[in-house]
Protein backbone atom coordinates (compact mmCIF):
# COMPACT_ATOMS: atom_id res chain seq x y z
CA UNK A 1 0.00 0.00 0.00
CA UNK A 2 2.98 2.59 1.00
CA UNK A 3 5.20 1.28 -1.29
CA UNK A 4 3.53 2.36 -4.62
CA UNK A 5 3.77 5.90 -3.78
CA UNK A 6 7.10 6.06 -3.26
CA UNK A 7 8.73 6.85 -7.13
CA UNK A 8 11.32 5.00 -7.62
CA UNK A 9 13.80 8.19 -7.56
CA UNK A 10 16.09 6.10 -9.41
CA UNK A 11 13.80 6.01 -12.95
CA UNK A 12 14.17 10.24 -12.49
CA UNK A 13 17.13 10.07 -15.37
CA UNK A 14 13.91 8.73 -17.49
CA UNK A 15 11.36 11.64 -17.18
CA UNK A 16 9.11 11.72 -19.32
CA UNK A 17 7.42 14.85 -20.16
CA UNK A 18 3.70 13.52 -19.94
CA UNK A 19 1.02 15.50 -18.16
CA UNK A 20 1.54 14.18 -14.26
CA UNK A 21 4.72 12.02 -15.00
CA UNK A 22 5.62 12.22 -10.72
CA UNK A 23 2.50 11.40 -9.88
CA UNK A 24 1.28 7.99 -9.15
CA UNK A 25 -2.25 6.59 -10.20
CA UNK A 26 -3.77 6.93 -6.80
CA UNK A 27 -2.62 10.08 -5.15
CA UNK A 28 -1.52 10.07 -1.49
CA UNK A 29 -4.73 11.69 0.32
CA UNK A 30 -2.79 13.46 2.40
CA UNK A 31 -1.00 15.47 -0.14
CA UNK A 32 -4.27 15.91 -1.64
CA UNK A 33 -5.70 17.32 1.51
CA UNK A 34 -3.10 19.00 3.31
CA UNK A 35 -3.34 21.28 -0.43
CA UNK A 36 -7.01 21.65 -0.62
CA UNK A 37 -8.10 22.22 2.80
CA UNK A 38 -5.29 24.32 3.28
CA UNK A 39 -3.77 26.81 0.85
CA UNK A 40 -4.43 28.64 -2.04
CA UNK A 41 -5.98 32.13 -2.98
CA UNK A 42 -8.82 32.46 0.63
CA UNK A 43 -11.42 34.04 -0.74
CA UNK A 44 -14.75 34.16 1.63
CA UNK A 45 -17.42 33.05 -1.40
CA UNK A 46 -21.49 33.18 -0.83
CA UNK A 47 -21.52 29.76 1.51
CA UNK A 48 -20.33 30.47 4.59
CA UNK A 49 -19.01 27.65 6.63
CA UNK A 50 -20.46 27.92 10.14
CA UNK A 51 -18.20 27.10 12.50
CA UNK A 52 -20.24 27.23 15.50
CA UNK A 53 -22.67 24.13 14.64
CA UNK A 54 -21.24 21.27 13.79
CA UNK A 55 -22.15 18.37 14.91
CA UNK A 56 -19.51 15.94 16.42
CA UNK A 57 -19.41 13.16 13.97
CA UNK A 58 -16.60 10.65 14.79
CA UNK A 59 -13.40 10.82 15.45
CA UNK A 60 -12.26 9.07 12.85
CA UNK A 61 -11.39 12.38 10.95
CA UNK A 62 -8.82 12.98 13.63
CA UNK A 63 -6.87 11.00 11.66
CA UNK A 64 -7.18 12.50 8.82
CA UNK A 65 -6.74 16.10 8.79
CA UNK A 66 -3.02 17.37 9.17
CA UNK A 67 -4.23 20.94 8.62
CA UNK A 68 -6.00 21.30 12.15
CA UNK A 69 -6.21 25.56 11.56
CA UNK A 70 -7.77 25.00 8.11
CA UNK A 71 -10.21 22.32 9.24
CA UNK A 72 -10.90 24.12 12.29
CA UNK A 73 -12.01 27.22 9.36
CA UNK A 74 -14.04 24.78 7.52
CA UNK A 75 -16.27 23.87 10.31
CA UNK A 76 -14.26 20.01 10.85
CA UNK A 77 -14.26 20.43 15.01
CA UNK A 78 -15.41 17.07 15.98
CA UNK A 79 -12.35 16.56 18.07
CA UNK A 80 -13.29 19.51 20.43
CA UNK A 81 -14.60 18.73 23.50
CA UNK A 82 -13.82 15.00 22.85
CA UNK A 83 -11.87 14.47 26.43
CA UNK A 84 -10.28 11.36 25.14
CA UNK A 85 -8.86 13.03 22.39
CA UNK A 86 -7.51 16.67 23.65
CA UNK A 87 -3.97 14.84 23.84
CA UNK A 88 -3.87 14.69 20.35
CA UNK A 89 -4.25 18.17 19.44
CA UNK A 90 -1.43 19.43 18.51
CA UNK A 91 -0.81 22.47 20.99
CA UNK A 92 -2.57 21.14 23.96
CA UNK A 93 -0.79 23.33 26.17
CA UNK A 94 -1.97 21.36 29.94
CA UNK A 95 -1.04 17.99 28.40
CA UNK A 96 2.20 19.39 27.45
CA UNK A 97 2.56 20.50 30.68
CA UNK A 98 1.66 17.87 32.74
CA UNK A 99 4.59 15.66 30.69
CA UNK A 100 7.09 18.27 31.44
CA UNK A 101 6.46 18.60 34.90
CA UNK A 102 6.34 14.96 35.37
CA UNK A 103 9.55 14.69 33.88
CA UNK A 104 11.22 17.56 35.70
CA UNK A 105 9.51 15.89 38.90
CA UNK A 106 11.41 12.40 38.24
CA UNK A 107 14.75 14.09 37.21
CA UNK A 108 14.50 15.85 40.96
CA UNK A 109 14.31 12.57 42.38
CA UNK A 110 16.45 10.86 40.97
CA UNK A 111 19.07 13.13 41.55
CA UNK A 112 17.96 13.45 45.00
CA UNK A 113 18.38 9.45 45.25
CA UNK A 114 21.59 10.01 44.03
CA UNK A 115 22.71 12.14 46.36
CA UNK A 116 21.69 10.44 49.08
CA UNK A 117 23.07 7.01 47.90
CA UNK A 118 19.95 5.67 48.79
CA UNK A 119 19.16 5.06 44.87
CA UNK A 120 19.74 1.30 45.40
CA UNK A 121 17.08 0.76 47.83
CA UNK A 122 13.81 -0.29 45.70
CA UNK A 123 15.69 0.47 41.99
CA UNK A 124 14.02 -3.48 41.27
CA UNK A 125 10.73 -2.34 41.89
CA UNK A 126 10.88 0.63 39.86
CA UNK A 127 12.73 -1.04 37.51
CA UNK A 128 10.35 -3.62 36.60
CA UNK A 129 7.48 -0.95 36.76
CA UNK A 130 9.41 0.91 33.95
CA UNK A 131 9.89 -1.59 31.76
CA UNK A 132 6.03 -2.99 31.99
CA UNK A 133 5.11 0.63 30.88
CA UNK A 134 7.60 1.55 28.59
CA UNK A 135 8.68 -1.65 26.46
CA UNK A 136 10.80 -0.79 23.33
CA UNK A 137 8.15 -1.85 20.98
CA UNK A 138 6.22 0.89 21.89
CA UNK A 139 8.66 2.99 21.28
CA UNK A 140 8.49 3.24 17.57
CA UNK A 141 5.01 5.37 17.97
CA UNK A 142 1.93 4.43 15.58
CA UNK A 143 1.22 7.75 15.76
CA UNK A 144 3.95 9.98 14.85
CA UNK A 145 1.86 12.21 12.25
CA UNK A 146 -0.02 13.95 15.44
CA UNK A 147 3.39 15.51 16.49
CA UNK A 148 6.42 17.07 15.12
CA UNK A 149 8.30 14.35 13.18
CA UNK A 150 12.07 15.59 15.36
CA UNK A 151 10.00 15.87 19.18
CA UNK A 152 11.01 13.28 21.15
CA UNK A 153 7.90 11.11 21.61
CA UNK A 154 5.60 12.57 23.80
CA UNK A 155 4.08 9.80 25.40
CA UNK A 156 6.76 9.59 26.89
CA UNK A 157 8.76 11.54 29.40
CA UNK A 158 11.59 10.72 30.25
CA UNK A 159 12.00 9.51 33.75
CA UNK B 1 21.72 9.87 59.63
CA UNK B 2 18.26 9.54 60.67
CA UNK B 3 18.09 12.96 60.59
CA UNK B 4 18.89 13.34 56.95
CA UNK B 5 16.43 10.49 56.18
CA UNK B 6 13.88 11.96 57.80
CA UNK B 7 14.33 15.57 55.74
CA UNK B 8 14.54 13.63 52.43
CA UNK B 9 11.53 11.73 53.42
CA UNK B 10 9.70 15.39 54.19
CA UNK B 11 11.33 16.54 50.83
CA UNK B 12 10.06 13.70 49.14
CA UNK B 13 6.66 12.97 50.36
CA UNK B 14 5.33 16.04 48.01
CA UNK B 15 7.49 14.71 45.07
CA UNK B 16 6.23 11.31 45.13
CA UNK B 17 2.56 12.41 45.67
CA UNK B 18 2.85 14.00 43.02
CA UNK B 19 4.37 12.00 40.71
CA UNK B 20 1.97 9.73 41.36
CA UNK B 21 -0.52 11.94 40.35
CA UNK B 22 0.58 12.84 36.97
CA UNK B 23 1.44 9.04 36.31
CA UNK B 24 -2.68 8.27 36.85
CA UNK B 25 -3.67 11.13 35.05
CA UNK B 26 -1.68 9.89 32.65
CA UNK B 27 -2.29 6.10 32.89
CA UNK B 28 -6.19 7.19 32.18
CA UNK B 29 -5.65 9.43 29.64
CA UNK B 30 -3.44 7.04 27.78
CA UNK B 31 -6.59 4.26 28.35
CA UNK B 32 -9.35 6.30 27.20
CA UNK B 33 -7.02 7.11 24.43
CA UNK B 34 -6.57 3.36 23.35
CA UNK B 35 -9.91 2.87 23.26
CA UNK B 36 -10.43 5.99 21.41
CA UNK B 37 -7.97 5.65 19.19
CA UNK B 38 -8.74 1.16 18.56
CA UNK B 39 -12.69 2.13 17.82
CA UNK B 40 -11.89 5.09 15.22
CA UNK B 41 -8.86 3.01 13.87
CA UNK B 42 -11.05 0.30 11.48
CA UNK B 43 -13.63 2.49 10.42
CA UNK B 44 -10.50 4.97 9.09
CA UNK B 45 -8.87 2.15 7.26
CA UNK B 46 -12.00 1.13 5.55
CA UNK B 47 -12.39 4.28 4.12
CA UNK B 48 -9.28 5.30 3.27
CA UNK B 49 -8.56 1.51 1.43
CA UNK B 50 -12.00 1.64 -0.33
CA UNK B 51 -13.20 4.99 -0.92
CA UNK B 52 -15.22 3.91 -3.59
CA UNK B 53 -18.57 3.00 -4.05
CA UNK B 54 -17.18 -0.86 -2.35
CA UNK B 55 -17.10 0.78 1.37
CA UNK B 56 -20.10 -0.15 3.08
CA UNK B 57 -22.22 3.15 4.90
CA UNK B 58 -20.16 3.93 8.22
CA UNK B 59 -22.87 2.15 10.71
CA UNK B 60 -24.56 4.33 12.97
CA UNK B 61 -23.73 2.12 16.23
CA UNK B 62 -20.16 1.90 15.28
CA UNK B 63 -19.75 5.84 15.63
CA UNK B 64 -19.52 7.56 19.23
CA UNK B 65 -22.51 8.56 20.51
CA UNK B 66 -22.15 12.88 18.84
CA UNK B 67 -21.79 15.24 22.39
CA UNK B 68 -24.13 17.49 21.40
CA UNK B 69 -27.87 16.63 20.79
CA UNK B 70 -28.74 15.74 17.03
CA UNK B 71 -30.47 19.50 16.28
CA UNK B 72 -34.37 19.49 16.29
CA UNK B 73 -35.37 22.21 14.18
CA UNK B 74 -32.95 20.98 10.54
CA UNK B 75 -34.13 23.69 8.26
CA UNK B 76 -35.02 22.11 4.90
CA UNK B 77 -32.20 21.20 2.10
CA UNK B 78 -32.43 24.61 -0.06
CA UNK B 79 -33.55 23.94 -3.68
CA UNK B 80 -31.66 24.94 -6.98
CA UNK B 81 -27.28 24.94 -7.34
CA UNK B 82 -24.34 27.01 -6.62
CA UNK B 83 -21.28 27.81 -8.12
CA UNK B 84 -18.37 25.74 -6.91
CA UNK B 85 -15.06 27.20 -8.36
CA UNK B 86 -11.78 25.33 -8.68
CA UNK B 87 -9.03 27.81 -10.40
CA UNK B 88 -8.29 30.89 -12.22
CA UNK B 89 -6.36 31.16 -15.15
CA UNK B 90 -5.90 33.98 -17.92
CA UNK B 91 -8.70 33.70 -20.57
CA UNK B 92 -9.67 32.74 -23.20
CA UNK B 93 -8.66 29.85 -21.10
CA UNK B 94 -9.33 26.03 -22.11
CA UNK B 95 -11.28 24.47 -20.32
CA UNK B 96 -9.78 21.19 -19.41
CA UNK B 97 -10.65 17.71 -20.20
CA UNK B 98 -11.55 16.46 -16.88
CA UNK B 99 -13.65 13.53 -16.02
CA UNK B 100 -16.31 15.58 -14.07
CA UNK B 101 -16.39 18.17 -11.97
CA UNK B 102 -16.88 17.69 -7.56
CA UNK B 103 -20.39 16.39 -8.56
CA UNK B 104 -21.44 14.18 -11.05
CA UNK B 105 -24.29 16.30 -12.64
CA UNK B 106 -22.20 19.58 -12.95
CA UNK B 107 -19.75 19.57 -15.81
CA UNK B 108 -16.48 22.02 -15.98
CA UNK B 109 -17.91 25.37 -17.12
CA UNK B 110 -15.48 28.73 -17.65
CA UNK B 111 -16.86 31.87 -15.94
CA UNK B 112 -14.87 35.08 -17.90
CA UNK B 113 -14.31 38.49 -16.50
CA UNK B 114 -12.19 40.37 -18.30
CA UNK B 115 -8.51 38.85 -18.88
CA UNK B 116 -9.44 36.36 -16.09
CA UNK B 117 -11.42 33.05 -16.41
CA UNK B 118 -12.59 30.60 -13.28
CA UNK B 119 -13.41 27.23 -13.98
CA UNK B 120 -16.61 26.17 -12.24
CA UNK B 121 -19.29 23.67 -12.05
CA UNK B 122 -23.02 23.95 -10.70
CA UNK B 123 -23.19 21.71 -7.73
CA UNK B 124 -27.19 21.59 -5.86
CA UNK B 125 -27.48 23.52 -2.76
CA UNK B 126 -28.91 20.25 -1.09
CA UNK B 127 -25.26 19.20 -1.54
CA UNK B 128 -23.22 21.78 -1.10
CA UNK B 129 -25.16 24.30 1.42
CA UNK B 130 -23.82 25.26 4.44
CA UNK B 131 -26.30 23.04 6.42
CA UNK B 132 -25.05 20.37 4.35
CA UNK B 133 -21.79 21.01 3.69
CA UNK B 134 -21.38 20.77 7.47
CA UNK B 135 -22.19 17.42 7.38
CA UNK B 136 -20.77 16.16 4.34
CA UNK B 137 -16.71 17.75 5.47
CA UNK B 138 -17.29 15.69 8.74
CA UNK B 139 -17.68 12.73 6.49
CA UNK B 140 -14.39 11.24 5.43
CA UNK B 141 -16.11 9.18 2.94
CA UNK B 142 -17.70 12.51 1.02
CA UNK B 143 -14.72 14.43 1.87
CA UNK B 144 -12.08 12.32 -0.13
CA UNK B 145 -14.54 11.68 -3.03
CA UNK B 146 -14.78 15.80 -3.52
CA UNK B 147 -10.93 16.69 -2.59
CA UNK B 148 -10.06 14.37 -5.57
CA UNK B 149 -12.58 15.58 -7.72
CA UNK B 150 -11.44 19.04 -7.16
CA UNK B 151 -7.79 18.05 -7.60
CA UNK B 152 -8.59 16.24 -10.56
CA UNK B 153 -10.08 19.26 -12.57
CA UNK B 154 -7.04 21.56 -11.22
CA UNK B 155 -4.41 18.38 -12.50
CA UNK B 156 -6.27 18.41 -16.11
CA UNK B 157 -6.32 22.57 -16.21
CA UNK B 158 -2.51 22.24 -14.93
CA UNK B 159 -1.51 20.67 -18.40
CA UNK B 160 -2.73 23.70 -20.71
CA UNK B 161 -2.18 26.49 -18.56
CA UNK B 162 -1.24 28.50 -15.57
CA UNK B 163 -3.47 28.54 -12.62
CA UNK B 164 -4.27 30.18 -9.17
CA UNK B 165 -6.01 27.20 -7.56
CA UNK B 166 -8.99 27.90 -5.13
CA UNK B 167 -9.26 25.76 -1.96
CA UNK B 168 -12.11 23.26 -1.88
CA UNK B 169 -15.43 24.89 -1.09
CA UNK B 170 -15.14 28.21 -2.48
CA UNK B 171 -18.94 28.44 -3.23
CA UNK B 172 -20.85 31.31 -5.15
CA UNK B 173 -24.39 31.62 -5.25
CA UNK B 174 -24.47 32.61 -8.92
CA UNK B 175 -22.01 33.09 -11.68
CA UNK B 176 -22.15 36.84 -10.56
CA UNK B 177 -20.16 36.14 -7.25
CA UNK B 178 -17.36 34.31 -9.21
CA UNK B 179 -17.64 37.78 -11.27
CA UNK B 180 -17.80 39.84 -8.61
CA UNK B 181 -14.43 38.19 -7.40
CA UNK B 182 -12.74 38.10 -10.19
CA UNK B 183 -13.17 41.59 -9.95
CA UNK B 184 -11.75 41.98 -6.30
CA UNK B 185 -9.37 39.49 -6.40
CA UNK B 186 -8.14 40.57 -9.72
CA UNK B 187 -4.76 42.26 -8.86
CA UNK B 188 -3.91 39.38 -6.44
CA UNK B 189 -4.39 36.71 -8.93
CA UNK B 190 -2.36 38.33 -11.96
CA UNK B 191 0.32 39.19 -9.73
CA UNK B 192 0.57 34.90 -9.04
CA UNK B 193 -0.14 34.04 -12.43
CA UNK B 194 2.63 36.15 -13.43
CA UNK B 195 5.16 34.65 -10.85
CA UNK B 196 3.94 30.91 -11.40
CA UNK B 197 4.36 31.37 -15.74
CA UNK B 198 7.06 28.59 -16.80
CA UNK B 199 7.08 27.39 -13.55
CA UNK B 200 5.96 23.98 -11.27
CA UNK B 201 5.13 22.45 -7.80
CA UNK B 202 6.90 19.70 -6.63
CA UNK B 203 6.48 18.11 -3.44
CA UNK B 204 9.29 16.15 -1.71
CA UNK B 205 9.06 14.15 1.64
CA UNK B 206 11.98 12.62 3.84
CA UNK B 207 11.42 9.74 5.34
CA UNK B 208 13.69 7.59 7.40
CA UNK B 209 13.95 4.41 9.22
CA UNK B 210 14.20 5.37 13.10
CA UNK B 211 16.40 1.80 13.63
CA UNK B 212 18.31 2.83 11.03
CA UNK B 213 19.07 6.20 12.90
CA UNK B 214 19.31 4.69 15.97
CA UNK B 215 21.80 2.28 14.76
CA UNK B 216 23.59 5.49 13.20
CA UNK B 217 23.56 7.86 16.47
CA UNK B 218 24.94 4.91 18.29
CA UNK B 219 27.95 4.14 15.86
CA UNK B 220 28.42 7.93 15.78
CA UNK B 221 28.58 8.95 19.41
CA UNK B 222 31.54 8.15 21.75
CA UNK B 223 29.52 8.99 24.87
CA UNK B 224 27.00 6.31 23.82
CA UNK B 225 29.60 3.50 23.33
CA UNK B 226 31.11 4.38 26.92
CA UNK B 227 27.59 4.02 28.68
CA UNK B 228 27.33 1.03 27.50
CA UNK B 229 30.61 -0.23 28.66
CA UNK B 230 29.26 1.02 32.26
CA UNK B 231 26.22 -0.79 31.38
CA UNK B 232 28.05 -4.05 30.87
CA UNK B 233 30.07 -3.42 34.02
CA UNK B 234 27.28 -2.83 36.22
CA UNK B 235 25.11 -5.99 35.48
CA UNK B 236 21.58 -5.34 36.51
CA UNK B 237 21.56 -3.56 39.49
CA UNK B 238 20.06 -0.21 40.75
CA UNK B 239 23.07 1.47 39.15
CA UNK B 240 22.55 0.32 35.89
CA UNK B 241 18.98 1.17 35.50
CA UNK B 242 19.99 5.04 35.92
CA UNK B 243 22.64 4.45 33.52
CA UNK B 244 20.82 2.58 31.15
CA UNK B 245 17.98 5.66 31.36
CA UNK B 246 20.94 8.13 30.51
CA UNK B 247 22.26 5.73 27.46
CA UNK B 248 18.36 5.80 26.65
CA UNK B 249 18.09 9.61 26.51
CA UNK B 250 21.65 10.47 24.96
CA UNK B 251 20.90 8.06 21.59
CA UNK B 252 17.80 9.67 21.62
CA UNK B 253 19.40 13.55 21.44
CA UNK B 254 22.17 11.91 18.95
CA UNK B 255 19.31 10.48 16.73
CA UNK B 256 17.52 13.80 17.01
CA UNK B 257 20.61 16.00 16.00
CA UNK B 258 21.11 13.28 13.50
CA UNK B 259 17.33 13.61 12.12
CA UNK B 260 17.66 17.53 12.22
CA UNK B 261 20.84 17.74 10.21
CA UNK B 262 19.65 15.11 7.50
CA UNK B 263 16.08 17.33 7.00
CA UNK B 264 18.17 20.64 7.15
CA UNK B 265 20.48 19.60 4.38
CA UNK B 266 18.20 18.11 1.85
CA UNK B 267 15.57 21.07 2.15
CA UNK B 268 18.97 23.34 1.77
CA UNK B 269 20.27 21.66 -1.38
CA UNK B 270 16.18 21.59 -2.97
CA UNK B 271 15.90 25.17 -2.13
CA UNK B 272 18.85 26.30 -3.64
CA UNK B 273 17.40 24.47 -6.69
CA UNK B 274 14.02 26.06 -6.28
CA UNK B 275 12.29 29.80 -6.97
CA UNK B 276 10.51 29.02 -3.79
CA UNK B 277 10.76 26.70 -1.02
CA UNK B 278 7.64 26.33 1.64
CA UNK B 279 7.47 23.35 4.29
CA UNK B 280 4.62 22.14 5.53
CA UNK B 281 4.35 20.04 8.67
CA UNK B 282 4.62 16.60 8.95
CA UNK B 283 1.83 14.02 7.19
CA UNK B 284 -0.35 12.41 9.64
CA UNK B 285 1.00 8.13 8.99
CA UNK B 286 -2.74 7.13 8.87
CA UNK B 287 -3.26 9.45 6.24
CA UNK B 288 -0.56 9.03 4.00
CA UNK B 289 0.24 5.10 4.47
CA UNK B 290 4.66 6.33 4.82
CA UNK B 291 6.89 3.69 6.81
CA UNK B 292 9.29 5.13 9.12
CA UNK B 293 9.34 8.82 10.30
CA UNK B 294 8.81 11.92 8.16
CA UNK B 295 11.53 14.66 8.72
CA UNK B 296 10.92 16.82 5.90
CA UNK B 297 7.99 17.88 4.18
CA UNK B 298 8.64 20.22 1.25
CA UNK B 299 7.26 21.95 -1.79
CA UNK B 300 9.45 23.12 -4.10
CA UNK B 301 8.25 26.10 -7.11
CA UNK B 302 10.47 24.82 -10.10
CA UNK B 303 11.75 26.52 -13.08
CA UNK B 304 9.68 23.92 -15.73
CA UNK B 305 13.13 23.63 -17.79
CA UNK B 306 15.00 22.85 -14.32
CA UNK B 307 12.75 20.12 -13.46
CA UNK B 308 15.19 17.63 -14.86
CA UNK B 309 17.60 18.19 -12.85
CA UNK B 310 15.71 18.52 -9.92
CA UNK B 311 14.93 14.81 -10.19
CA UNK B 312 18.38 13.71 -10.76
CA UNK B 313 19.28 15.84 -7.33
CA UNK B 314 16.87 13.46 -5.25
CA UNK B 315 18.26 10.58 -6.16
CA UNK B 316 21.75 11.96 -5.67
CA UNK B 317 20.48 13.18 -2.05
CA UNK B 318 18.50 9.66 -1.35
CA UNK B 319 22.06 8.46 -1.99
CA UNK B 320 23.80 9.99 -0.37
CA UNK B 321 21.48 8.97 2.99
CA UNK B 322 21.20 5.64 2.55
CA UNK B 323 22.68 4.78 5.58
CA UNK B 324 20.51 6.74 7.63
CA UNK B 325 17.75 4.72 6.19
CA UNK B 326 16.41 8.02 4.37
CA UNK B 327 14.19 7.70 1.71
CA UNK B 328 13.08 10.62 -0.56
CA UNK B 329 9.68 10.89 -2.58
CA UNK B 330 8.93 13.21 -5.05
CA UNK B 331 5.23 14.02 -6.53
CA UNK B 332 4.40 16.69 -9.16
CA UNK B 333 3.51 18.80 -10.84
CA UNK B 334 0.90 19.85 -8.76
CA UNK B 335 -1.52 22.49 -8.57
CA UNK B 336 0.76 25.70 -7.23
CA UNK B 337 -1.04 25.06 -3.70
CA UNK B 338 1.57 26.20 -1.36
CA UNK B 339 2.79 29.13 -3.68
CA UNK B 340 -0.62 31.75 -3.95
CA UNK B 341 -0.62 33.67 -1.12
CA UNK B 342 -3.49 33.39 1.47
CA UNK B 343 -5.60 36.71 0.79
CA UNK B 344 -5.44 38.60 4.42
CA UNK B 345 -8.58 40.00 3.99
CA UNK B 346 -11.06 37.45 2.91
CA UNK B 347 -9.88 35.62 5.92
CA UNK B 348 -12.85 35.33 8.16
Amino acid sequence: MAEERYLPTQRSGAFRPSPLPGRPEQTNLADILERVLDKGIVIAGDIQINLLDIELLTIKLRLLIASVERAKEMGINWWEGDTSLQSLQPENGDDRRLERENRELRERLDRLERQLGVGEEEPAAREDDGDEREPDAQREPEDAGERPARSAPTEEPDA
Amino acid sequence: MPDDLRRWAAERAPELLARAEAEAVEELKRALLDAATSAGRTQAVIDVRSPTAKAPAPRRSARRAPIRPERTSRKPAPAGDAVWTYCVLRAPGEIPDAPHGVHPDGGVEAVQHDSLVALVSRVPLAEFGEDALHRNLNDLEWLERVARAHEAVLDAALGAATIVPLPMCTIWESEEGVRRMLVSERAEIAEALDRLDGRQEWGVKLVVDPAALRTAARARSDEAAALEEELEARGGGGGGYMVRRRLERHLREVADALAEELAEDVHARLQDWATDAVTSPPQNRELSGHEGEMLLNGAYLVETDRVERMHELVAELANRHRDLGARLELTGPWPPYNFVQRSSAAVP
